[in-house]
């Protein structure tokens, strides 16, 4: 089953994938640290959105569609337009091109994020997966 | 441009040329327009170690500016190990201070009577003798000129024992480890007397339009520190990625033939951030400062490695002992050897050892996998070319070849892989086998674009990693953006968009390019390199991989694969516009670009001058 994106619907089976996928599961089992996704407006997107998920070895102990980053201090921000965030999602831009050529941003510890690459690349993976229909 | 200074050791004879004008337009500066300048000072019988033989120390327009990663410099002439072009471009603070002294350039020939030095001030040349500080290391050197001088500002370029000694990939060092290290041209340097050039200068880089560029490159300033990869380098330094790397199976390990190193991460630059970091070091007008600077037990802050002298000493040896590594590598910092070569050609020995192909009567001790203190006496012995070590200082091809195993040495027409597996990012295949000289990851990073830094403002397209002779546009692509920054000379993790680079580069030298125009200067450069080389003996047959990396690894992220080398070469070749049987730039694409007197001098035979 997939969903809308972005969408609260989107976030809840977001959880429910991290939760049971057993390759997630085993790339991330070492994985510990809550992110915020921050989506910036643009075309159908008229404000922004704040995405938090709590990830920990290799579970998803916790989301929330926040109403901005003063409510949660989360190890990592990951901060991109809607377009660029919506190709993501639909696989027409890798996200470490994307992370590479400055069309996501990240804020964080460097040092866990590059030990960690396999695990965001599961986890981008996981997000596609339940991904249908784009907002447009 | 500001005047090239010359000198011609034997003579002590000094003076200075400018360069024309539609040589400027066309070339640029630094590699690019060193191409150029030596086109007919290369011949295939100059030995490089000759008194005749040139080196050629360029900055580019944008070098000494106030950003972005603008504080190299390049040296240019015919490597001793390659028998090649060479060029070898260094950080620091040697190049702007060049430019501060009133000069874009540093042209030698000649060799000196007894070891000297060159003292460069006010625009004024004067050599002076150096019998004081030969055989210093490249460390001890700096200190002892400085204090001579009475001036603890001047900057110096320097080689060391190895350099003096004729050791093949002897670099040329400047500042805390900043190193020009490939091709050998620390030896060139050594073949001349020459120890070091201490430079000093009060003025100021010329640039067309200072009003506009200052805006220009504080917004590219701001561009770069906000970059994530300079958040990478500067929190991790350049082993940033090591961990990925290993991931993908693009790090290589004992000596290319293991496809996994399962500790890599006790070696990557995230440990070294958590355990022996103390601080981070910057070349001039740098806001990323890749440097690292480390402090082991002895309590002494001394340089940390970055990428390639890891892997080179860790993985590729089977060590994960990062103290361990630092050491090895500053011992070839001292003593002014390229870490690359030198880890390279170790790596080979202790294969050949493992496959009895050399034992202990050879080394004169045992070897094993992971032995640093085995790994540190063939260093030593390698600077003072003292028993194995004499072969050894020639280089893994030269090794390889006195054992009767030249093919299983990692190297491509003379110059030691670098530490990207092919087999991990297929673009490496084609970079390594065409590189203007030899297997360099500088002449194209593209393995970062096989990670996923494919800008599409380079008109760049993103493939898979492992992909074969589609992406061999791409592949030239890249290969020209980046003779572009070794023309301005731009340092490769400047990763601002292209845009700002034209703008910039528009401002400084007043013109009115375009990012298709920079292009295609790199193109121009990256084909009259080819054309030296063709003069200078390479052939169709020079284009290739060696065997190592045209086996499959059994483990790791690239179990299995092999790079499709003669599909991705026939592919590169059509889009080169170079002949597919003789690998030689055509006389259609030569004059497209300008080169039309170069196709004349191929068709004359490689003697040929133009």
């Amino acid at each position: 089953m997939t969903t809308m994106f972005p969408s609260p619907e989107w976030l809840e089976k977001l959880d429910e994938k991290l939760n049971s996928d057993a390759q997630y599961a085993r790339i991330a089992r070492n994985w510990e640290g809550d992110m915020c996704v921050v989506i910036e407006p643009g075309g159908p997107l008229k404000e922004q959105l704040f995405y938090y998920l709590d990830l920990w070895h290799g579970k998803c102990r916790k989301t929330a569609v926040l109403k901005d980053l003063s409510e949660v201090k989360p190890a990592f921000v990951l901060k991109a337009s809607y377009e660029n965030i919506a190709r993501i999602m639909k696989g027409e831009l890798d996200p470490m091109q994307a992370m590479m050529t400055r069309k996501l941003q990240v804020q964080g510890s460097m040092a866990y994020m590059m030990r960690n690459v396999p695990t965001v690349l599961d986890f981008v993976r996981c997000c596609r997966e339940i991904t249908g229909e784009i907002l447009k | 441009m500001q005047p090239i200074a010359t000198i011609n050791l034997t003579t002590r004879e000094t003076g200075q040329f400018s360069v024309p004008a539609e040589w400027e337009r066309d070339y640029l500066g630094g590699a690019s327009l060193a191409a150029r300048l030596l086109y007919t000072s290369l011949t295939r019988d100059l030995e490089p170690l000759s008194p005749e033989s040139p080196l050629l120390f360029l900055t580019g327009p944008l070098t000494g500016t106030a950003g972005p990663a603008v504080g190299r410099f390049v040296v240019c002439g015919k490597s001793p190990a390659t028998g090649l072009w060479a060029e070898s471009n260094c950080g620091g603070f040697w190049g702007p201070e060049l430019r501060f002294a009133g000069f874009d350039g540093l042209w030698i020939t000649g060799k000196a009577e007894g070891p000297v030095y060159l003292w460069i001030n006010e625009g004024r040349l004067e050599v002076r003798d150096a019998a004081q500080i030969w055989g210093l290391d490249t460390y001890q050197a700096q200190a002892v000129l400085k204090n001579e001088l009475n001036r603890p500002s001047a900057r110096l370029a320097v080689i060391g024992p190895a350099g003096e000694n004729g050791v093949l990939f002897a670099g040329i060092f400047c500042d805390h480890g900043r190193t020009a290290g490939r091709t050998g041209l620390g030896a060139v340097m050594g073949s001349k007397n020459l120890k070091a050039i201490a430079v000093e200068g009060g003025g100021k880089v010329p640039l067309a339009d200072a009003e506009k560029y200052a805006p220009l490159r504080s917004a590219a300033n701001r561009s770069l520190k906000a970059d994530n990869m300079s958040k990478v380098f500067h929190d991790l330094g350049t082993a940033g990625g090591a961990n990925f790397a290993e991931y993908l199976g693009a790090l290589p390990a004992k000596y290319y033939h293991a496809g996994a190193f399962p500790n890599v991460d006790k070696v990557s630059g995230s440990s070294m951030a958590e355990t022996i970091l103390t601080g981070t070091s910057a070349c001039h007008a740098c806001v990323i400062a890749c440097g690292r600077v480390v402090r082991l037990e002895d309590g002494e802050k001394r340089k940390g490695p970055e990428y390639e002298t890891i892997v080179g000493f860790g993985p590729n040896l089977l060590n994960d002992n990062l103290p361990a590594i630092v050491r090895l590598g500053e011992i070839c910092d001292r003593y002014g050897m390229d870490t690359i070569s030198a880890s390279n050609t170790l790596g080979l020995v202790f294969y050949l050892y493992e496959k009895g192909v050399i034992t202990g009567k050879d080394t004169g001790f045992p070897l094993c996998w992971g032995d640093v203190a085995a790994a540190e006496k063939l260093l030593h012995l390698t600077a003072r070319r003292e028993g194995i070590g004499a072969y050894l200082a020639q280089g893994s091809r030269r090794f390889g070849a006195h054992f009767g195993a030249e093919d299983e040495a990692v190297q491509v027409n003379g110059l030691e892989v670098a530490y990207h597996d092919p087999r991990g990012v297929s673009g490496m295949a084609l970079v390594y086998a065409t590189g203007p000289r030899g297997a360099c990851h500088n002449k194209s990073d593209y393995f970062l674009v096989d990670w996923g830094q494919a800008d599409a403002s380079l008109g760049l397209e993103y493939f898979d990693r492992q992909a074969g002779a589609e992406k061999a546009a791409n592949v030239a692509r890249h290969q020209d953006w980046r003779a572009v920054c070794d023309a301005l000379v731009l340092c490769l993790f400047s990763n601002i968009p292209a845009e700002m680079v034209v703008d910039l580069t528009n401002a400084a030298t007043g013109s009115n390019r375009t990012s298709e125009d920079l292009l295609r200067a790199g193109e121009r450069a990256w084909n009259l390199k080819r054309v030296i080389n063709h003069r200078l003996g390479l052939t169709r047959a020079n284009d290739k991989l060696p065997k190592a990396l045209l086996e499959p690894l059994s483990e790791g992220g690239a179990a299995g694969y092999v790079p499709p080398l003669e599909a991705m070469l026939a592919a590169y070749y059509a889009v080169r516009g170079w002949d597919p049987a003789t690998g030689r730039p055509t006389r259609v694409k030569l004059e497209s670009l300008g080169l039309g007197w170069a196709a004349d001098d191929l068709d004359k035979g490689a003697g040929g001058q133009g």
